[in-house]
């Protein structure tokens, strides 16, 4: 509200007759209820105009205003009046007139007559047509801190002049007024630090819903996000694709707290809707960086690892803008082998790649494992108090090599995270681990049979012109544990119809689709045969045996495999890609199906 | 692989060989519908499967279907116990016309 808005003059009911002089006792009453008034409410507004009015009243004056100090201290605003003008929103610079002496010198201040009065500058008059003639200002002040002053305006007892009784007076009611002022803005400053701090808890929330979810036990990426603060600049993701491959990164945006968590969500968002198109790291982390730079970022950049992993042949493909050097660990000599990053970060300028993208690099990671981090874990303080660097990181990681991946991360970040404390940094790791070596002892695990009676492995590309292999590959097996004819017959028709469905459902059908891997297990009393597929994940639902009084070609090869075998079905796959289909078959077992 | 034809009183008969499998089968299928473009009687001589699987045993129901469509007849002859043991695990033994031979499936559809 402007000045000029605010003095529009209003009527006040017409004052009380004028009191006679008030006693001590009825300045104690006063001073008692205005106490208790202030301290009751948070409503400052509604609060001073009241009091006002009994202040006013009270002392037998015309009118009363409080004026405020504004944030910049450079103008005192009126926040509340009483009297036969109006003139809330009132500003008038900080440093001159009566009340600004009052609350530059935080003394109250007795004019009891204006005329006599150097400071008197009338400008308030000259706007209202109200006629002052003596004025009581009482400063506002909590401690050092002064908030603004009380004002009281021409007494109507008497000569129509104040007395120094009055300015005592006006000096207590303030000094109350301005403890309530002072609590009243406290407690607005508190319902608004919670407003902010649920606001953040919710982008805290939404923000770990970007993260992705805990991959199944055996998946060969593990992540872990530890902000800083209630939200982080870091992020990673962990994206698979239909055809087996999975997408990954790892970023750090430049500074810590809402920005930052603004440009990570926007990151990685690009991230996951660019890489379902894209072939190349390089090409990605170009095609998010021109992204980026389209709209101003205010200076923050981000550092990414962005890469795509293959768990069949174990080949990753990386690009690095900036970020810290990825490591790759091989456990069997406990060696590292950094991958170096080659780039600028991102969000700095568009076009800075040049026209082939950000350079990527290809390797295997011949069954070690790839840590990929940012620098809360290398500029981590330690429980010794120094930095964590680069070899303390490498340290930890051999440390925990031996560890389940989701328990290494944990106890990696533990490393280096106080409990009970906050990091200095946002703290991200991730790790690609090579389970094209882990399917071995994987198979071992509790849920399959233990590798002593392992008799062949066979692993394949998944096409109808391999069959013919795997059944005689099947007959061997079977050969192998003494079956006889009709017993491997069985057994035969049982794997390559169970082939036929990797092909034609897993793989839909494509001839590049991917390998099948067969494992022939002898167990107690029976053949196990495990088919396993690198495709994404079938629902078992959808593949039933058909419904045998319906002659109608398809659907028939479920149908004979449960005919035949004493027990078929998923299983979860050891290395937590692709399917994973058990066959069990009893020697000597009587034939169903008849 | 071309399919063996040859007619025998007005009867195509077909000789299927080998592993009828998920390789073989589309050719398989597509040969034995041929057959129902000059003939409406047709028999499929088994004796050289060494091994059928479902995709086999789909194709061989898609013939019958069009011989039924056709208002024709579709019979195998010479079912060895491997491929039998198949036909029967699918319960199509008894929706099949089976025969002993050639000669007998003629006979029965003359």
């Amino acid at each position: 509200m402007s000045a000029r808005e605010a003095i529009t003059a209003v009527r006040k009911p017409a004052s009380a007759p004028a009191p006679a002089a008030p006693e001590l006792k009825d300045h104690l009453v006063l001073v008692a209820e205005m106490t208790r008034v202030f301290a009751a409410s948070h409503d400052l507004r509604t609060v001073a105009s009241s009091a006002l009015e009994r202040i006013t009243l009270h002392m037998g004056a015309e009118a009363a205003s409080m004026f405020l100090l504004d944030d910049e201290e450079r103008m005192l605003v009126c926040t509340a009046c009483y009297g036969p003008v109006d003139i809330t929103g009132l500003r008038i610079p900080a440093g001159i007139g009566i009340v600004g002496r009052a609350v530059t010198h935080q003394e109250g201040q007795m004019v009891r007559d204006v005329r006599e009065d150097p400071d008197f500058g009338g400008a308030i008059d000259a706007k209202t047509g109200f006629t002052t003639r003596s004025i009581l200002v009482a400063p506002l002040s909590v401690g050092r801190e002064t908030l603004g002053a009380i004002e009281i305006i021409n007494k109507a007892s008497g000569d129509g002049l104040f007395e120094s009784d009055d300015l005592a007076l006006l000096e207590i009611l303030a000094r109350a007024a301005a403890l309530a002022i002072h609590n009243s803005r406290l407690a607005q400053r508190l319902v608004q630090q919670e407003r902010e701090r649920h606001e953040l808890e919710l982008a805290a929330e939404i923000q770990r819903d970007l993260l992705p979810h805990a991959g199944a036990h055996g998946f060969p990426i593990h992540g872990l996000n530890i902000p800083a603060r209630a939200v982080s600049g870091d992020f990673y993701d962990i994206l698979p694709l239909s055809d087996g491959r999975i997408w990954f990164n790892v970023g750090d945006v430049s500074g810590k707290g809402i920005n930052a968590a603004l440009l990570m969500a926007k990151t990685s968002s690009l991230f996951r809707c660019l890489a379902k198109s894209a072939e190349d790291p390089g090409q990605l982390l170009n095609a998010i960086n021109n992204e980026l730079c389209e709209t101003n970022s205010h200076g923050m950049f981000v550092t990414m690892v962005g890469g795509i992993f293959d768990p069949r042949t174990g080949t990753v493909r990386l690009s690095n803008a900036g970020h810290e050097p990825p490591l790759l660990f091989h456990a069997d000599d406990e060696s590292f082998s950094a991958v170096p990053a080659d780039a600028p970060p991102l969000g700095i300028a568009s076009g800075i790649a040049g026209p082939d993208g950000f350079p990527s690099t290809e390797f295997n990671l011949q069954g070690g494992s790839l840590y990929i981090f940012t620098d809360g874990l290398t500029e981590a303080t330690t429980f010794g108090g120094g930095m964590l660097g680069n070899d303390g990181a490498r340290a930890l990681i051999r440390d925990h090599a031996s560890e389940a991946p989701e328990l290494r991360l944990k106890n990696i970040a533990g490393a280096v995270k106080l409990p009970g404390q906050s990091l200095r940094d946002d703290l991200t790791l991730l790790v690609v681990e090579d389970i094209a070596e882990g399917v071995a002892p994987a198979a071992a695990s509790a849920d399959l049979t233990p590798g002593a009676g392992d008799i062949m492995r066979v692993r394949v590309p998944a096409r109808a012109d391999r069959l013919k292999m795997i059944r005689n590959a099947t007959q061997q097996a079977a050969a192998y544990v003494g079956a006889d004819v009709g017993w491997t017959a069985d057994l035969v028709m049982a794997v390559d119809e169970a082939c036929q469905n990797v092909i034609r459902h897993a793989y839909k059908g494509r001839p590049d689709g991917g390998d099948i891997m067969i494992d022939f297990v002898a167990v107690h009393g029976a053949l196990e045969v495990h088919l396993m597929d690198f495709a994404p994940s079938v629902d078992p639902a959808t593949i039933k045996p058909r419904d045998l009084s319906e002659v109608r070609p398809g659907g028939l090869g479920v149908h004979l495999i449960r005919s035949v075998c004493d027990d078929a079905r998923f299983v979860p796959p050891p290395s937590g890609v692709g399917n994973l289909f058990k066959l069990t078959k009893r020697f000597g077992s009587q034939i169903k199906g008849r | 692989m071309p399919l063996e034809v040859r007619e025998v009183d007005g009867v195509a008969v077909v000789a299927l060989e080998g592993d009828i499998d998920l390789q073989s089968s589309p050719a398989v299928r597509q040969q034995l519908l041929a057959c129902f473009e000059s003939h409406t009687r047709v028999v499929v001589d088994l004796s050289g499967v060494t091994y059928i699987d479902s995709s086999g045993v789909a194709s061989l129901v898609e013939a019958f279907q069009m011989a039924r469509k056709k208002s024709g007849t579709f019979a195998l002859v010479n079912v060895s116990s491997a491929v039998m043991r198949v036909l029967s695990l699918a319960r199509l033994d008894r929706v099949f016309s089976i025969h002993p031979s050639i000669e007998a499936a003629v006979a029965a559809q003359a």
